[in-house]
């Protein structure tokens, strides 16, 4: 009972199942509680979860790879909290995310802030300057953040060599 | 003196580090004593998170690595970096092969990553490590005739089996904590409602709608004023008030929880960084009433 499954099933929506996280899509019954609770679906008439969900059931991978959509979720997990067959559309499209960069599309700005936070060891080395030290010793904190960029280079190197250029 | 160590994070220390001095502040004088981790990295969250599973679970590995050296439990402030770090020690305690493969890279700098670690967010501290209770007992100048909004935060409320904080439809610690303090908690249309700043990296002017229909809605309840728990949100809900076609007689203080805490317990504004806040503080600190 457990395994079955409500929708067509195709080669994508298989291939996004064996991505840890997106096994769930085959117990999507497409019941649109996740567009109805989406915050993002309220401001973008573009952006329907439910409708992106069936596009990757019904097999449209080149669209689904190569779509924005997938990008724009903000994984407030309201919808999941709310799905009551045990979907999590954020989890759906991360595992989408993360074939999408294997085959060469990522957004630029997730590329470049990739690039940073692995290089830097954090996000916003870039952004800490003089003014931000003073204000931190004003308030009795320790100007000096010491963050670590080895072991960040090193999961670059093991986990993302080359995928960040592509 | 019960010790905790604060995982700061990337944005907390840069952009709103008061918000960091505010919390050192609170909990120290609620018994609770932050330490400061060092040599830490980012969590990985949103971007590393979107392009590598492991890559990402390494990252919060680190982290929660260095906690369990020094046998601490981890603080933090920000909705993603308790997300990641919680969500992160979900999957590697409960797979012994991702487990495994984190371990070989953090044995290069001889760090350890067993799940002994937990991972609070401050809210936590709060409500389950500190507790209602102490809290009422320490205010002294308890606020009078303020309307207040709490807004938590999606990745600190959800998912729930995994983070473990308050009710994920319906929560109440920043509510409580508001009432406890003396002013009076509103609810709003769209409360759990997410502030739209994971979106700021895609597309910004969505993301600022989506942050300008919480302020909205928020006012519209009649809120004066909103408590945030999570650095992203805290700013988010801020700068979106400072925008071209917005109206400046409508804004409202945006603030973190311990900022309003902290002068109902008597903790001196300056020590708290209130003056340093973007949205003017007057009409919350306004409402203090004498010491009782």
């Amino acid at each position: 009972m457990n395994n079955e499954t409500h929708t067509p099933s195709s080669d994508f929506a298989k291939e996004i199942a064996l991505i840890p996280g997106g096994e769930v899509i085959n117990k999507c019954i497409q019941c649109g509680i996740c567009t109805a609770s989406c915050v993002v679906a309220c401001v973008d008439d573009q952006y329907r979860p439910r409708r992106l969900i069936q596009k990757i059931l019904i097999g449209k991978r080149d669209e689904v790879l190569k779509s924005d959509q997938p990008w724009l979720c903000m994984t407030c997990r309201m919808c999941e909290e709310r799905c009551q067959e045990g979907v999590s559309p954020a989890e759906i499209f991360h595992a989408v995310r993360i074939l999408a960069v294997k085959e060469g599309h990522i957004p630029k700005v997730f590329q470049i802030t990739v690039e940073k936070v692995l290089c830097d060891g954090w996000m916003l080395a870039d952004a800490y300057t003089d003014f931000n030290e003073d204000e931190r010793e004003d308030l009795g904190l320790n100007p000096a953040l010491a963050w670590n960029d080895t072991f960040t280079k090193k999961v670059k190197k093991k986990y993302l060599a080359g995928e960040e250029s592509a | 003196m019960k010790e905790i160590m604060l995982y700061r994070g990337c944005t907390t220390p840069v952009r709103l580090p008061a918000y960091e001095a505010a919390t050192i502040a609170v909990l120290g004088k609620l018994g609770v004593k932050v330490v400061e981790m060092d040599d830490a990295n980012c969590c990985g969250a949103q971007y590393v998170e979107s392009v590598s599973r492991m890559a990402f679970a390494a990252m919060s590995g680190r982290i929660l690595a260095l906690a369990e050296k020094e046998s601490q439990d981890i603080l933090a402030l920000c909705g993603a970096c308790s997300g990641s770090l919680k969500i992160n020690k979900h999957f590697l305690d409960n797979d012994e092969k991702a487990r495994k493969e984190v371990n070989e890279l953090l044995s290069e700098e001889g760090l350890k990553y067993t799940g002994k670690t937990r991972v609070r967010h401050l809210l936590q501290v709060l409500n389950e490590d500190i507790g209602f209770e102490a809290i009422e007992k320490a205010i002294k100048k308890p606020y009078k005739g303020l309307k207040l909004a709490a807004h938590y935060g999606c990745h600190v409320t959800r998912p729930y089996e995994i983070v473990q904080v308050d009710d994920p439809e319906n929560p109440t610690i920043i509510d409580r904590l508001i009432e406890i303090a003396g002013a009076e908690a509103v609810d709003y249309v769209g409360k759990t409602r997410c502030c739209g700043g994971p979106l700021l990296a895609m597309d910004e002017s969505l993301a600022t709608h989506i942050g300008q229909d919480k302020i909205r809605d928020a006012i519209a309840a009649g809120a004066q004023g909103m408590v945030t728990a999570c650095v992203f949100c805290d700013i988010q809900l801020t700068q979106v008030q400072f925008g071209e076609d917005t109206d400046s007689s409508k804004m409202i203080p945006v603030i973190p929880i311990v900022q309003f805490l902290g002068p109902a317990l008597g903790i001196k504004e300056d020590v708290l960084g209130i003056e340093l806040n973007k949205t003017s503080p007057d009409i919350i600190l306004s409402a203090l009433q004498e010491a009782k």
